[in-house]
């Protein structure tokens, strides 16, 4: 029993107390550096194609399997903590969307992997599980164990990459965080990032897919910064010489856009009228014109232009139809002619629409 | 380890372990500091400090114990009743009983602060919490308890299971609201290192029967300085590991707390 009286016994505890912490996680993930995302493989892989000549792609926010339930972030809502059973209902209508439009690589926004507000369910085995793509790509936005803010609790909410053919690399490249919050709000904000993968594609040695969900509520120029670094890492791979299908949700509308300003009907009924957070796009009217003249946009801009309505992604407005587009996808190749689809039906999976399109394999 | 071996573990060590001391001990006459024993706190004396409950001896054989601070917004009190010795073991039973409704409710709320979703409303809850304590002392410097306790919850309705506190030390101590009781279990060494120097090491173990996330352990280790027998001070860590609805996990929290001890009524 001598041993308890010992001070060496005492820091024994300590030191191995202190072996411990060093597995500890951190309460708040920050990202600093350039990391490999997570990869994740669907339960049952089905065998993909050989050689193809053409691939679908798609690209979603897909609202963390909220569907069009009336959140308190990002709509005039009071829910926060979702039941188990309204998640997979959501989930199960962006599965059967998603096996409806059959992509072959799909990049996807808001998917939460161990959020308290989402039942704590893995959306990504889930979506492989329930699709026919076999291989993800993970990388965190906002990993927090604990967020003490409106019972929100354990979040963590990424950017992803499914595809049909194994992702050789993955990686998470961070963006720089908004410069408009105080400190201790921006210690445990998101950590927006691009998700960079490199695919196995069967006769293309060096394909990407890349995705990024820029800044959506900063009234600075974080938003033009994560845009302009997206573009600087699709320039680089061009570069390369490699070959890239890129998106997201961009969180601004494109050049020449009639609407700028939804800041009257966005505004919910006890919210500043001078908060003009994600609803004011009216000083952001160049900011995606780079990637529009450098690369292949899935709608390229004069369409665009014609129809504006009909390419509409998004709305907060549960009671109305797609208010703006901002969702995109890019390429430095071809996507086949008016094969892109801005498929506005789903309504009910989300609040932002998905855009499909086929891209050319370069041969 | 299996959850069961810890429990096994801490009896067998207190069982089989021969006794080396009898009579009174050098750490309890110093003015002992009743936390975590079987032995009542002196009667006439108040110990508080900022985290340990405050604890008044009522008589030789009664303390009365309370959180002070929580109070405001989650009323409680504990009774530790003495009875006396049995063998080379001194043991006692501690009675308590928590509301903490106030309390949920006020971090039920929107914006910063908001640990719970407004959007849930916390019915009124009562817990009471009965625990025998098992205290051995082996020689001038070590005193060893066991403790086993069951609680039990009461409410006035329906408790939303995702209004739950997904956090340390939370999460194992409100999940009792969720499955009507749980069963808690332990083992505290304490004792003097040299000089002033002092330590506390517990372990507690928490278990939900019948529940999904029905297991956590906690292991403290505390460093205290005890300047005399009215005032002490102290740092350490707490090690935890549970399983929550997210699955389990380990963490490593910083402690330390200061009590301050009066002598009220000689």
């Amino acid at each position: 029993m001598m041993v308890f009286k010992n001070y060496r016994f005492m820091l024994l505890v300590c030191m191995l107390l202190c072996i411990l912490c060093m597995h500890c996680e951190p309460w708040v993930e920050e990202f600093e550096e350039t990391e490999d995302a997570v990869l994740f493989t669907a339960a049952q892989t089905l065998a993909p194609p050989s050689s193809v000549n053409t691939l679908t792609v798609m690209d979603w926010n897909i609202r963390f399997g909220a569907g069009r339930i009336p959140w308190f972030g990002d709509s005039c809502g009071d829910r926060v903590i979702l039941t188990e059973e309204e998640v997979l209902t959501n989930l199960r209508l962006v599965a059967d969307k998603i096996n409806e439009i059959q992509p072959d690589i799909i990049l996807l926004n808001e998917v939460d992997i161990e959020s308290k507000r989402s039942a704590y369910i893995d959306q990504m085995q889930w979506l492989l599980d329930n699709t026919r793509l076999n291989y993800g790509a993970y990388a965190s936005v906002w990993q927090v164990q604990f967020i003490p803010s409106d019972g929100l609790g354990r979040m963590n909410m990424g950017n992803a990459i499914l595809s049909r053919w194994p992702i050789t690399e993955a990686i998470r490249i961070p963006l720089p965080p908004r410069g408009d919050q105080d400190e201790l709000t921006r210690y445990f904000y998101l950590r927006r990032n691009i998700l960079k993968v490199k695919i196995d594609l069967p006769n293309v040695p060096d394909f990407y897919a890349v995705t990024v969900h820029t800044s959506a509520f900063s009234r600075d120029d974080t938003r033009k910064k994560h845009i302009d670094l997206f573009k600087a890492e699709l320039d680089a791979l061009d570069e390369a010489g490699a070959w890239f299908v890129a998106g997201g949700d961009l969180n601004t509308v494109p050049p020449g856009a009639a609407r700028r300003y939804f800041c009257i009907e966005n505004l919910c009924p006890d919210e500043d009228p001078d908060d003009k957070e994600g609803c004011d796009f009216t000083k952001e009217e160049t900011w995606l014109e780079g990637l529009y003249e450098d690369y292949q946009s899935a709608v390229p801009i004069d369409n665009y232009l014609a129809a504006e309505e009909m390419y509409f992604t998004n709305t907060p407005d549960w009671g109305g139809f797609w208010q703006k587009k901002l969702d995109y996808l890019f390429t430095n190749n071809q996507w086949v002619a008016d094969s892109d689809s801005t498929h506005q039906e789903a309504i009910e999976c989300s609040d932002h629409a998905p855009v499909s399109v086929r891209w050319e394999v370069p041969q | 380890m299996k959850k069961t071996n810890f429990l096994t573990a801490g009896i067998l060590f207190l069982l089989i372990t021969p006794c080396t001391v009898t009579g009174q001990l050098p750490e309890i006459e110093d003015g002992i500091w009743s936390s975590g024993t079987a032995f009542p706190v002196q009667a006439g004396r108040l110990e508080f400090g900022i985290f340990m409950p405050a604890a008044y001896g009522l008589s030789e054989s009664l303390e009365l114990t309370t959180h002070l601070l929580p109070n405001i917004y989650m009323p409680n009190a504990g009774l530790k009743w003495s009875h006396g010795s049995v063998g080379p073991y001194q043991w006692a039973t501690r009675h308590s009983i928590y509301y903490p409704t106030p309390l949920l409710n006020l971090v039920a709320k929107e914006g910063i602060g908001g640990l719970i979703s407004p959007e849930f409303t916390i019915p009124d809850m009562l817990a009471v919490h009965n625990e025998m304590m098992l205290t051995r002392a082996w020689d001038p410097h070590l005193l060893t308890t066991l403790k086993l306790g069951v609680t039990v919850a009461f409410g006035s309705g329906d408790l939303d299971p995702r209004s739950t506190i997904d956090l340390p030390l939370v999460f194992p101590r409100l999940s009792v609201f969720y499955n009507t009781y749980s069963i808690r279990t332990g083992l505290n060494f304490q004792g003097r290192i040299f000089f002033r120097w002092h330590y506390h090491m517990a372990t507690d173990l928490f278990f939900l029967p019948g529940a999904e996330e029905g297991f956590a352990f906690e292991q403290t280790a505390f460093l205290l300085w005890r300047k005399n027998p009215r005032f002490q001070s102290g740092f350490g860590c707490k090690l935890t590991y549970a399983e929550y609805p997210f699955g389990t996990q380990w963490h490593l929290i910083p402690v330390f707390d200061t009590q301050w001890a009066l002598q009220i009524k000689k």
